[in-house]
């Protein structure tokens, strides 16, 4: 007995509560041994009455806490995430790769009584060169007592179309980004510096949330170009979210976008996306599905006389199969912004195994053809892994 | 006549929105709701934003929540980073100053409570470990009366003008505690020691105010799910302890307590661990009438 409890890997604090283990296993061997049914009396009034006398004190005073309940630092929450990644190409003539994709760290505090701020820096590798570099993936401060349910949020941040560009691409339940996205706003994103304002619109069947944002277009997508002049990319979206019963939730968003483009001209974008999902409330670990979809409408005035208009969607389902895994597979369709003729269209099929909270694998398989190459085959794999800190995602 | 008749229109109409001004309450769990419900009476009128059946660590942050939350008077937690996946990104969405952080609006429940278990290192090698304490302390009745009177501070500081009310309420509900607790505890005596199993790591509260010994869990580590080598482990020590009982929670699958259960004919009993884990189970006193009958007559 005693050499079994030695051999378990408990830290020394466990060690007295195994000790206690046997002396209660040893006085329950004894009890039994003498039990009659007066001892029994006997023994649960006994601790009927220290219970009794325990609840005096603890009803007249409470106990003071001993232990912090929060870490006591000014230090900010700092976590890092690891991506490693390997990669197959059907075309070209390097065909295998592997490389550690991304190392983000990041930085969350509340600022003051008024502000919180939060730092999300990104070590990447640059996949021509494969040198890394480092930049600011999100810097932005964000106001905590706005009146009248406003919210404030200034720095560089990810811009707020839809539901693939808020999210850090380490979070979403595929490796490659969706086709028609990577068209419009590139393999960063629309991230860019500005302010943005939000409103919680008061609305008490569904939640309503309207965002408005005005940045400079410093960082260039292939929508949108830093303008020579005055000009700045504005940007407005507004959120539907319904419950539609305690198991499942519909999401509606709506975007508009316009800002210069590098013909010095302007490029005006709507955009449209639709979740649905499916999460039984007692079950939610182990079983869910969601159905996200995004719409992107284009049009880009390159000259005078002359506007392309493009389309482009994405359209994927995520099953759980059980607690740990996940398979998502996904549909893209995508006309080239510049050129509208250029249509391209893949489908993907993503298997993951999120191990804890804290590290994720997935391997993806991605076959994608369009009217002017031939059709051709990609493969990653990637490893996610978490250090320290974890901000809770976006539902 | 008309002037009176209308005077008296007003004045009652004003009577009758001053009355019916309660104070809004948001709760994370519905424990902390039905204790708020107990001391606040119709003074308050309150929600939970988990249920009482799914697991409070992993609530989703449905923006769907924030909208009880911004006009929320008061918000109670569990603290302890029990709910830190979900409440505090809804918290800083509701835009509600009177509900942050070390504002009026906001309890930690947790305030004073003794704690189980606070590690000595944080290791996530360890699983899912709280770098507090276990975090799962309402399950001890006792910790009830601690709650109730961090809720009644709360309760106080945004509405003082009713704070006899409260006081009232809350030495009603010290005592409701302590005669239950008399019959709660003459229904486990019997079972002094008892050893058992547990799903996940969080019941050391219960067993330590009920006396019994959980001695294994069916998670090899706090969040990871039971694996065969850790099943081979609890189905050995059933069989050398004699041990007649798993005890799990509603949001838990119960395949693996029913691969043990066949093997050794263990009882594997779904414990209600929160206020409306089942129908029957109404109240934070119903809680423990559920779970200390259940036990008890698997024991018996």
């Amino acid at each position: 007995m005693l050499i079994s409890f030695m051999n378990k890997k408990y830290k020394p604090t466990y060690i007295p509560v195994s000790i206690c283990t046997i002396l209660v296993l040893f006085s329950a061997i004894t009890l039994k041994a003498q039990t009659t049914d007066s001892t029994a009396i006997a023994d649960s009034l006994a601790l009927l009455q220290q219970i009794q006398a325990q609840m005096q004190t603890d009803t007249t005073q409470q106990p003071a806490a001993a232990q912090p309940r929060s870490s006591l630092s000014f230090n900010p929450d700092i976590g890092v995430i690891g991506d490693f990644q390997g990669s197959y190409i059907s075309k070209g003539s390097k065909n295998f790769d592997m490389y550690l994709n991304e190392t983000e760290v990041s930085l969350q505090a509340t600022v003051d009584p008024y502000i919180r701020g939060d730092f999300f820096i990104s070590f990447a590798r640059d996949p021509e060169t494969g040198k890394y570099g480092v930049e600011i993936e999100e810097g932005y401060l964000t106001t905590l007592s706005l009146p009248a349910k406003l919210q404030l949020k200034a720095g560089k941040f990810r811009e707020a179309v839809g539901r693939i560009n808020p999210t850090h691409p380490h979070a979403l339940p595929f490796i490659d980004l969706p086709n028609a996205y990577v068209n419009l706003f590139g393999e960063e994103g629309l991230n860019d510096e500005g302010v943005s304002l939000s409103w919680l619109v008061p609305n008490n069947a569904f939640y309503q949330e309207l965002t408005a944002q005005v940045t400079s277009g410093y960082s260039e997508s292939p929508a949108f170009a830093r303008s020579q002049g005055n000009r700045l990319i504005y940007l407005g979206h507004l959120k539907n979210f319904f419950t539609l019963n305690d198991n499942t939730t519909l999401e509606l968003g709506l975007t508009a976008i316009s800002g210069p483009n590098d013909s010095s001209r302007t490029t005006n974008i709507a955009a449209a996306d639709l979740t649905y999902k499916y999460k039984p409330v007692q079950m939610n670990t182990y079983r869910s599905l969601t159905w996200q979809s995004e719409f992107y409408y284009s049009h880009n005035n390159q000259t005078e006389n002359n506007a392309v208009n493009a389309l482009g969607l994405y359209s994927y389902i995520q099953y759980q199969l059980a607690k740990r895994t996940f398979l998502t597979g996904r549909y893209d369709y995508g006309e080239k912004p510049y050129n509208n003729s250029i249509k391209e269209q893949a489908y993907s099929l993503t298997f993951g195994w999120y191990a804890t909270e804290f590290s994720k694998m997935e391997i993806e398989a991605k076959t994608t053809d369009d009217n002017i190459n031939s059709r051709f085959y990609q493969a990653w794999f990637r490893w996610i892994f978490v250090l320290g800190a974890h901000g809770a995602h976006q539902y | 006549m008309k002037r009176t008749s209308l005077f008296a229109v007003i004045a009652f109409l004003i009577f009758q929105s001053a009355n019916a001004k309660t104070i809004k309450v948001v709760t994370t769990l519905t424990d902390l709701r039905s204790i708020t419900e107990l001391i606040g009476g119709d003074k308050v009128s309150v929600s939970s934003i988990a249920t009482g059946y799914q697991n409070p660590h992993f609530v989703d942050p449905k923006p769907s929540y924030i909208i009880s939350l911004s006009s929320a008077d008061l918000f109670v937690t569990v603290g302890l980073d029990l709910e830190t996946g979900w409440s505090p990104q809804l918290l800083s969405s509701s835009r509600n100053t009177k509900i942050q952080k070390g504002a009026a609006g906001y309890v930690d429940a947790s305030e004073g409570i003794g704690l189980q278990q606070v590690p000595t290192a944080a290791n996530r090698a360890e699983g899912d470990i709280h770098i507090y304490g276990n975090p799962h302390y309402w399950l001890d009745p006792l910790n009830g009366k601690v709650i109730a009177r961090n809720i009644a501070n709360g309760l106080e500081r945004v509405d003082p003008a009713d704070k006899a009310t409260f006081e009232a309420n809350l030495q009603t509900f010290y005592k409701t505690i302590d005669n239950k607790m008399k019959e709660w505890l003459a229904k486990m005596a019997p079972f002094k020691g008892t050893k058992i199993i547990a799903y996940h790591n969080e019941w050391v509260y219960f067993e330590k105010r009920f006396g019994l010994q959980i001695v294994d869990f069916m998670e090899p580590k706090p969040g990871i799910p039971p694996t065969p080598s850790q099943l081979v482990k609890v189905i050995n020590e059933i069989k050398t302890n004699g041990i007649k009982v798993i005890i799990s929670s509603p949001y838990f699958s119960t395949s693996s307590s029913d691969v043990v259960s066949k093997q050794t004919g263990v009882k594997a009993l779904t414990m209600a661990t929160s206020t409306g884990a089942f129908p029957t189970v109404k109240n934070y006193f119903d809680v423990f009438d559920y779970d200390i009958n259940l036990i008890t007559s698997a024991l018996k």
